[in-house]
């Protein structure tokens, strides 16, 4: 009886906290008035290599149907609705603001808290935006999620992979040179930079604010790398003025899928937990590769990482005090009405007497009994445990097998 | 204003004296003996050792479950963790070589049997190496004695690490080609660089003028 490797099951209880997290994120998303898209779980498999870096394709669950067609179980949903947007939405007026909390499934080698094979992403896709003002929307949108979520301390690192380009010119690499240098500068491995170009050492260590950016200044010189600096910059300038300050720095070995992100990138975390918690940034060239010429920018959290971080702190989104508003026994006619007036609503027949459904409610932490017998209809109050975990078994089931 | 704690994962057995005497240097206060205890915080409250066998040292590091840690080079290249190589520490030197018994000549240039079979704790480094090499080989992991393995006809060859020779020369056994060589690295979870940087880097850079002063 046992799952396979890195997936799991998602109890009462704990769903309810993944839920209550995804209604942030998916409140946060309705307030950029993002809209929610979906598409299916698994496509062909020529379609989503299109799109995928080269770790995402081999960590795709790859699989073939009767006829033979290579097929792929989603790995993210940007290539996905990439696809969605290139072929169904060419039409619709830019720029698309589109938004997904859905599972992706990725086969990791060794799965592990934090890294599950099927995990929940929330996140956003900016289409048809060119400008700094959609990476700051992406951003800021991001900061905001955690914020609602809880994480007010969550800090966010910042880059840009033209002045990475821009630093890995300046300091005299040629092309070949700065592939493995933008790996080893990725990896921050600063053993095989010192071997390869000391000159990058200090700036795959260097991390801060603005005067980080007049560092990288003194050495890039690319037309590309100098605005995207400026863009930094005013980017820094928007996140302080919105109080967000101390908590966005600039690091130039944040680098996300080299194959990917031709812009902007950014990453978010908190001290407690050692991955990152959300990331994203601008992929100009993802949406050309199927055919339709537009920038894009966007950005994604993973809603289990999300809950190991609250969970570290002993903290829900919404500590609810009870789930179920009241107990009715015996009366259709005054469930439906209890039901009408938005409560949640346990229903049982009118077999038990008034301590058996007392105990019930408070062992379903219910606040409320209503008990309909003959004709007449007498509501109990019980008060429920702070506690809001659902007791393992329950009382139903005893009940059951009387 | 305190430095932040740092967590860091160590490396138990031959490592963890030279790994001790490095992180004294730099001013935390590491005790030469740990004893048999799992974790200790240090007696300035600087930092916190988590005791741990090496190979299970870029988990820790990888996961957040330490900051940083001290691991040898030959450990990164078998688990393949996520880690932030900050700085090669210079001790602990050793070589990744393929071995071979003596009689069987292929020190010198005897080919290999079509279908090799090699014995090996290192078998993510080994599949590598003879992979590059186009040779099919059959990889027959171990967890220790290697050295034994083709004495007794196991295996034809090994892949196995070698500090002095020593235990070679006793098997009558020789190098047939080194991989790569090995040296321990400071290690760091790329969340807590961030997180953690001040403290981080201090560390580093009082790692680093040791280095540089040998």
């Amino acid at each position: 009886m046992r799952l396979p490797a890195g997936v799991r099951d998602w109890l009462p209880h704990e769903l309810a906290r993944k839920r209550d997290v995804e209604h942030v994120i998916r409140a946060v998303f309705g307030r950029w008035a993002y809209e929610e898209v979906q598409t299916p779980t698994f496509e062909r498999f020529d379609v989503l290599e299109k799109g995928l870096g080269s770790d995402l394709v081999e960590q795709a669950y790859r699989f073939s149907d009767r006829r033979a067609t290579a097929l792929a179980l989603r790995p993210e949903m940007t290539t996905p609705i990439a696809r969605l947007v290139s072929t169904r939405m060419r039409e619709a007026p830019l720029p698309l603001r589109l938004s997904y909390v859905t599972p992706v499934y990725r086969y990791y080698d060794q799965p592990q808290e934090g890294r599950l094979r099927e995990l929940t992403q929330g996140g956003v896709e900016l289409i048809g935006s060119a400008g700094i003002d959609a990476d700051a929307e992406t951003l800021f949108m991001a900061l905001e999620t955690l914020d609602e979520i809880g994480l007010r301390d969550a800090l966010f690192d910042v880059n840009d992979a033209s002045v990475v380009d821009g630093i890995l010119t300046g300091v005299g690499l040629s092309a070949d040179t700065a592939v493995v240098a933008k790996r080893f500068m990725k990896e921050r491995n600063i053993v095989a930079l010192r071997s390869l170009e000391p000159k990058l050492v200090d700036y795959a260590m260097t991390r801060g604010g603005t005067e980080v950016l007049a560092f990288a200044r003194r050495v890039c010189r690319t037309p590309a790398s100098t605005a995207a600096l400026d863009r930094l910059e005013v980017l820094l300038e928007r996140a302080a003025r919105l109080g967000y300050g101390g908590r966005v720095q600039v690091d130039f070995a944040l680098l996300r899928d080299l194959e990917y992100y031709t812009g902007f990138i950014f990453e978010g975390y908190v001290p407690e937990v050692g991955f990152s918690l959300c990331g994203g940034g601008r992929y100009d060239g993802l949406l050309p590769r199927f055919g339709f010429d537009v920038p894009a920018v966007g950005w994604t959290a993973g809603v289990e990482r999300l809950l190991i971080a609250l969970e570290r702190r002993g903290k829900h989104v919404v500590r609810r005090r009870h789930r179920i508003d009241v107990l009715v026994s015996g009366s259709d006619v005054v469930a439906a009405r209890e039901r009408a007036a938005g409560n949640v609503v346990r229903f049982t027949s009118g077999d038990f007497d008034e301590a058996a459904l007392v105990a019930d409610a408070r062992a379903h932490h219910i606040p409320r009994v209503v008990i309909a017998t003959n004709g007449s209809v007498r509501e109990l109050r019980v008060t429920p445990a702070l506690d809001d975990r659902l007791p393992v078994q329950t009382l139903g089931a005893k009940w059951d097998a009387k | 204003m305190m430095p932040d704690k740092l967590v860091i994962a160590m490396p138990k057995g031959v490592l963890y004296a030279d790994a001790a005497a490095r992180l004294r240097g730099a001013g935390i206060e590491v005790p030469t003996d740990p004893g048999r205890r799992l974790t200790l915080t240090t007696a300035d409250g600087r930092a916190e050792l988590l005791l741990l066998r090496p190979t299970d040292v870029p988990a820790y590091v990888e996961f957040g479950a330490a900051d940083c840690g001290i691991v040898g080079k030959d450990v990164l290249w078998e688990t393949d963790r996520s880690v932030s190589e900050l700085a090669d520490l210079g001790f602990g030197y050793c070589r990744l070589v393929v071995a071979a018994r003596r009689i069987d000549r292929y020190h010198e240039g005897a080919p290999f049997p079509t279908f090799l079979r090699v014995a090996t704790k290192f078998a993510r480094s080994a599949e590598a190496y003879f992979a590059e090499r186009d040779l099919p080989v059959e990889l027959i992991p171990l967890h220790g004695s290697v050295e034994l393995s083709p004495v007794v006809g196991l295996a034809d060859a090994i892949v196995d690490l070698v500090a002095t020779g020593k235990t070679l020369r006793e098997h009558d056994m020789v190098i047939v080609d080194e991989i790569a060589e090995s040296t321990a690295r400071f290690v760091v979870n790329p969340v807590r660089f961030r997180a953690k940087y001040t403290a981080i880097v201090d560390l580093l850079t009082r790692l680093d003028a040791q280095t540089a002063a040998l």
